[in-house]
């Protein structure tokens, strides 16, 4: 019996379909990676506080921008190049000693025994309203506070006062250019002091940080209380 | 002499493209790791603020996205619209009632990131009103959409 060749596959249009595939994917997908600013906005509460305890001028650093998108910081007409440093100053000119002088924010020292206490304290309250979300919030916190203590030299570190904060007011033409920029800055402010704070702690990288990697989870707690971003955004006036 | 020279015709031998699929396949398997998919046919224009603190929105399959530009058909009008999936919202009223019915499985609106995606010459008011109405639903985790760079 005479052996048959075996007819070789004819490969030639291969690249036709490749060529076909190529093109789909060429006109139905896009490039850009999808990138933006995370926030959360404030919940919604069912019976807000009729009013709210006084905050002292000095811990307001108070940005407005209007429907011409120029920018007003404490009744100050500023350009946004200058917006940096403004911020950076207001949460860095206490940050070694107090200046009652200085109309900035200042720094109160927090120590082991305070977060003992308050440990203890809210502790007690938990078991009297077991699941309550705020009680267990502010319980986890001060175990961080904690934390950061034994860390620290002398069990003691400076923390900027509480009700400090950035508050920043908007119209209803004000675009959102602007409005990003400016939330860029404060980031960057605030990712700048985390940055150095990783350092001096020395702790991992700031931008190396895993979110959901457990230790990198305390580090960030830790330092979301020791720089603290806090922006509060009131309602358009119309 | 011409012991090895056979009669025939002598011409320039085709060029060998059986590796020619492979480079094509190469590149296609290059653009599918590279690329995205489109998520909808835009309808508003989108030129996105530039922020060098954006990060990559990396978990795709939990993020809503909500467009907010000005339309691109000239009969819509000239005012800025929002786009909801592949539509144009007659309003903002109706961002909290699609961002429920996007819910997925087991999950609430809480726990799906909203990413705003706004044409920078937007002005404020009608991405205020729909940060409002998702605050209404608990939808309070979102995010900006701006580029890393220009």
């Amino acid at each position: 019996m005479a052996r048959r060749k075996i007819e070789e596959i004819n490969a030639g249009s291969m690249a036709d379909i490749a060529f076909l595939l190529l093109i789909f994917f060429l006109v139905t997908t896009t490039m850009e990676v999808d990138a933006g600013l995370g926030k959360t906005l404030p919940l919604k509460l069912d019976d807000p506080p009729i009013t709210n305890p006084p905050v002292p001028e000095r811990n307001v650093l108070e940005i407005k921008a209007n429907l011409n998108d120029k920018l007003m910081v404490e009744q100050e007409e500023v350009q946004v190049e200058e917006l940096y440093e403004i911020a950076y100053t207001f949460y860095t000119a206490n940050r070694i000693n107090n200046d009652e002088n200085i109309n900035m924010p200042n720094y109160n020292p927090i120590t082991l025994d305070q977060c003992n206490d308050q440990i203890i304290n809210y502790k007690n309250q938990l078991q009297t309203h077991p699941g309550d979300k705020y009680l267990k919030n502010e319980l986890n916190k001060w175990q961080a506070k904690r934390e950061l203590c034994m860390e620290s030299p002398n069990k003691s570190y400076k923390e900027i006062a509480k009700s400090a904060v950035v508050k920043f007011e908007i119209q209803s033409k004000t675009s959102y250019g602007l409005y990003i920029e400016i939330h860029n800055i404060l980031k960057t402010v605030v990712n700048d002091l985390r940055v150095d704070m990783c350092d001096k702690m020395k702790w991992d990288d700031y931008y190396e940080l895993n979110e959901n990697d457990p230790d990198d989870q305390a580090i960030i707690k830790k330092l979301r209380i020791l720089v603290p971003e806090r922006i509060i955004e009131p309602k358009i006036e119309s | 002499m011409s012991k090895f020279k056979k009669g025939g015709k002598k011409g320039i031998p085709g060029v060998n493209t059986s590796a020619l699929p492979d480079i094509i396949f190469m590149l296609l398997f290059f653009f599918m790791v590279a690329t995205t998919m489109k998520e909808v046919e835009l309808q508003v224009t989108l030129e996105k603020p530039v922020a060098n603190q954006a990060i990559p929105i990396e978990d795709k399959d939990n993020v809503d996205f909500i467009y907010i530009g000005f339309p691109i058909d000239a009969e819509e009008g000239t005012e800025p619209r929002i786009q909801l999936d592949d539509r144009l919202a007659p309003d903002y009223t109706v961002v909290s009632l699609w961002k429920e019915q996007k819910a997925r499985e087991g999950k609430t609106p809480f726990d799906i990131v909203t990413s705003l995606k706004v044409d920078e010459n937007v002005g404020m008011r009608i991405v205020s009103n729909v940060k409002e109405e998702l605050r209404d639903i608990d939808a309070i985790k979102i995010n900006y959409s701006a580029d890393q760079t220009k």
